[in-house]
């Protein structure tokens, strides 16, 4: 499969230097690649802003899927992304608690420990498939960002934890062909 | 320990749980509840007090429980209090289905008592028509393995410790077999509420005790754990099981489910509001799955609930001096009520809520201010939709007000020029460029904890989630949407700022003038 598009795919759309960050490539190696997909139809530019066709998404399920059946390790997605789902609802509770958060009585240091927490525990599912461990250093920055006094890092910003965490769940659906429901 | 729910049960929030006290004082008010017994929270370990329960707790564990209303006492000018559904033969009514109890089993009934019997402190009367077996049989022995003596489990993360402490399968079968249900509901009710944290199970026939520990076991889920963390809740704090015999809100076309608070809880307006399913349970209305109608459905369609659901709002607004809210079945023409919870209100809305109770004399100003927490007062002063003719709605998920041009694609919503609102079933990071550049975002499915909503909040946009009926919306139309109230308008309706409410202005004059005291 290719990794730049694949990244596309589950980042949307985005900039080189996001993008490059994301798929943990450097950006000319990136660009480079962005401008052959962009010739064979699969990505476009927009003001800046690279994003996938019809074709592109068509053509990364295909790699993708073809992927997974090679190495053999369907059964394993499978399982991972079930424990996923039950890692998710956390997710989403905690983000949005912190979101809604009463200031007045919101406690900083326990909503850190726990994402601190669920970060660990979602280390089996990003376990699954070797390229899943780009997520497990995207997280871990993530959280360090927010854990050095940056909060909006956990749920406010563009390369927040719940953005990346978004991006991880588009990519199990994506790897294992499951739409999103 | 199981305790029967009645009229007359005066045992402590802390015993039985937030939920079954709801329901104890739906009985007291003469309100219809299916029969219920509660599986009491174990006792936590000997001198570790009770922690205050945090602010988000129900009103009646922060306030001396009142004294049992008039209606409590046989009062020949009041309608007696509804018996338990074993008991509800009437006439009018097309006989239930004979409840397991009427097939016996010898072998069920004869040895053992039920176990509740030992358990009560003071066995309460029951409530009229139904002889109690706890009169029947008061000395007999109990067959639960709980023991007093033995602490609670410091930490609830040992499930097998505490189920130990549960009734034994045999005490729970008695118990059910006393219930006479064809089937029950077996839910979760702890000291405090922690809304959809905690598993229910519907329809149990056969053997209960499996639900009863999947609920207990329920209250260790790790999401269940981290929502305590967050909100000051003692991991100790165990819940209460509730087995209650169960209503077909789907049986026939007379029958149905919803939710109904006594106030609009997104404005605060003073007029019963909800949805209802008809044909359906519970749990399709609180799940979100199903397009619900609005409650004034069944002023048309079955009147009769209509009337008596209204006054079961009003004569709980007195009780709990707050608006609150029922969860409500109807099976074949009949109303019960399930569960009853006070507040339940968007910012704006408590306000109204608090200030429009002071002018009805339910409480006075002081308490009024006392009421609205500065969380609430500062979210408040969010803008608000001004009334207008609402197309539909769903559920506030970032509030603020935006007015746009309906965008059906995230590629159609940076394409379009002027603001849009993102219309989508649900949201991928395929969408994040056009959530970027709408004004506010509407999704079909999903609820206030979707990637949807944790997206609109960090943007900062106004997002309505779960909204139904959006496949009538068309591309480039002009809508307008209330994050906070989840409202949905067709046009451009404008927005009044939080400082214009004259409710609010009421209340921060009070609240100075208290302060000034």
């Amino acid at each position: 499969m290719n990794l730049v598009l694949h990244t596309l795919r589950c980042v949307g759309h985005a900039s080189l230097p996001r993008i490059a960050d994301a798929a943990g490539l450097p950006e000319p190696e990136v660009e480079s690649e962005l401008i052959d997909l962009a010739v064979d139809g699969l990505v476009t530019r927009s003001t800046g802003i690279w994003g996938l066709t019809e074709a592109g998404k068509t053509a990364d399920a295909d790699q993708t899927t073809a992927d997974l059946d090679a190495s053999g390790q369907r059964f394993t997605v499978r399982a991972a992304y079930g424990d996923f789902l039950v890692l998710n609802l956390e997710l989403l509770d905690l983000c949005s608690a912190w979101q809604l958060r009463d200031e007045a009585t919101i406690n900083k240091k326990r909503v850190l420990e726990n994402f601190s927490d669920l970060n660990d525990r979602v280390g089996p599912v990003l376990a699954a498939l070797p390229r899943l461990s780009r997520y497990r250093e995207r997280l871990n920055a993530a959280l360090a960002r927010a854990q050095a006094g940056d909060m909006a890092e956990l749920t406010d910003s563009m390369t927040s934890y719940h953005v990346i965490w978004f991006q991880l769940h588009e990519d199990l659906l994506t790897t294992l062909g499951i739409p999103r429901t | 320990m199981i305790f029967w729910l009645s009229p007359h049960l005066t045992q402590p929030t802390a015993l039985i749980g937030a939920k079954a006290q709801g329901l104890v004082t739906l009985m007291r008010l003469g309100l219809p509840v299916p029969a219920a017994f509660v599986i009491a929270i174990p006792p936590r370990p000997a001198g570790r007090p009770a922690p205050p329960p945090p602010p988000t707790a129900n009103h009646d564990a922060v306030r001396p429980a009142p004294p049992p209303p008039a209606t409590a006492a046989p009062d020949p000018a009041q309608p007696a209090p509804p018996p338990p559904a074993t008991a509800t033969h009437d006439p009018t009514q097309p006989a239930p289905p004979p409840p397991a109890t009427a097939t016996h089993d010898p072998t069920q009934l004869a040895p053992s008592s039920p176990a509740t019997a030992a358990h009560h402190p003071a066995p309460s009367p029951p409530a009229a028509a139904t002889p109690d077996p706890d009169q029947l049989a008061p000395s007999a022995p109990t067959t639960a393995t709980y023991d007093p003596a033995r602490p609670a489990p410091a930490n609830w993360t040992d499930v097998r410790a505490h189920r130990s402490l549960l009734p034994s399968d045999e005490a729970l079968k008695t118990a059910v077999v006393r219930l006479g249900a064809e089937a029950v509901s077996v839910r979760s009710g702890a000291a405090v509420s922690m809304p959809g944290m905690m598993n229910t199970v519907l329809d149990v026939r056969g053997p209960v005790a499996p639900a009863v520990h999947e609920v207990v076991e329920s209250w260790n889920t790790r999401r269940a754990v981290a929502y305590r963390d967050l909100h000051g809740i003692p991991h100790d704090l165990g819940t209460a099981v509730i087995v209650q015999a169960m209503v077909h809100g789907d049986r026939d076309d007379r029958s149905g489910s919803g939710v109904a608070f006594s106030r609009n809880p997104g404005s605060g307006s003073p007029e019963p509001y909800g949805d209802v399913l008809f044909g359906d349970r519970g749990d399709a209305v609180v799940s979100g799955e199903c397009d619900t109608l609005p409650l004034t459905a069944l002023h048309d369609r079955e009147p009769t609930v209509w009337t008596e659901l209204v006054s079961a709002l009003t004569r709980l607004e007195a009780h709990y001096r707050d608006a609150c809210h029922v969860e409500f079945t109807f099976e074949s023409g009949r109303l019960w009520l399930l569960q009853v919870r006070p507040g339940g209100l968007t910012p704006r809305a408590a306000v109204r809520v608090a200030v429009d109770l002071a002018d009805e004399g339910l409480i006075d100003c002081s308490e009024a201010v006392r009421r609205v927490s500065p969380h609430q007062l500062k979210a408040a002063v969010t803008p608000r939709m001004a009334a207008a003719e609402i197309l539909t709605r769903g559920r506030g998920a970032s509030p603020g007000v935006a007015t746009g041009r309906v965008a059906l694609t995230a590629d159609n919503a940076v394409r379009m020029s002027g603001p849009v609102i993102l219309v989508r079933p649900v949201t991928s990071p395929l969408d994040m460029h056009g959530l970027a550049a709408a004004a506010g975002v509407v999704t079909s499915r999903g609820g206030p904890t979707s990637h949807a909503a944790v997206v609109a909040r960090g943007l900062g946009k106004p997002a309505v989630v779960g909204a139904a009926g959006l496949d009538q919306l068309t591309e480039g139309t002009l809508i307008t949407i209330d994050g906070s109230s989840g409202e949905i308008a067709l046009g451009e309706v404008p927005s009044a700022p939080g400082e214009s409410d004259p409710h609010l202005r009421r209340l921060l004059t009070w609240a100075a003038a208290t302060h000034r005291h």
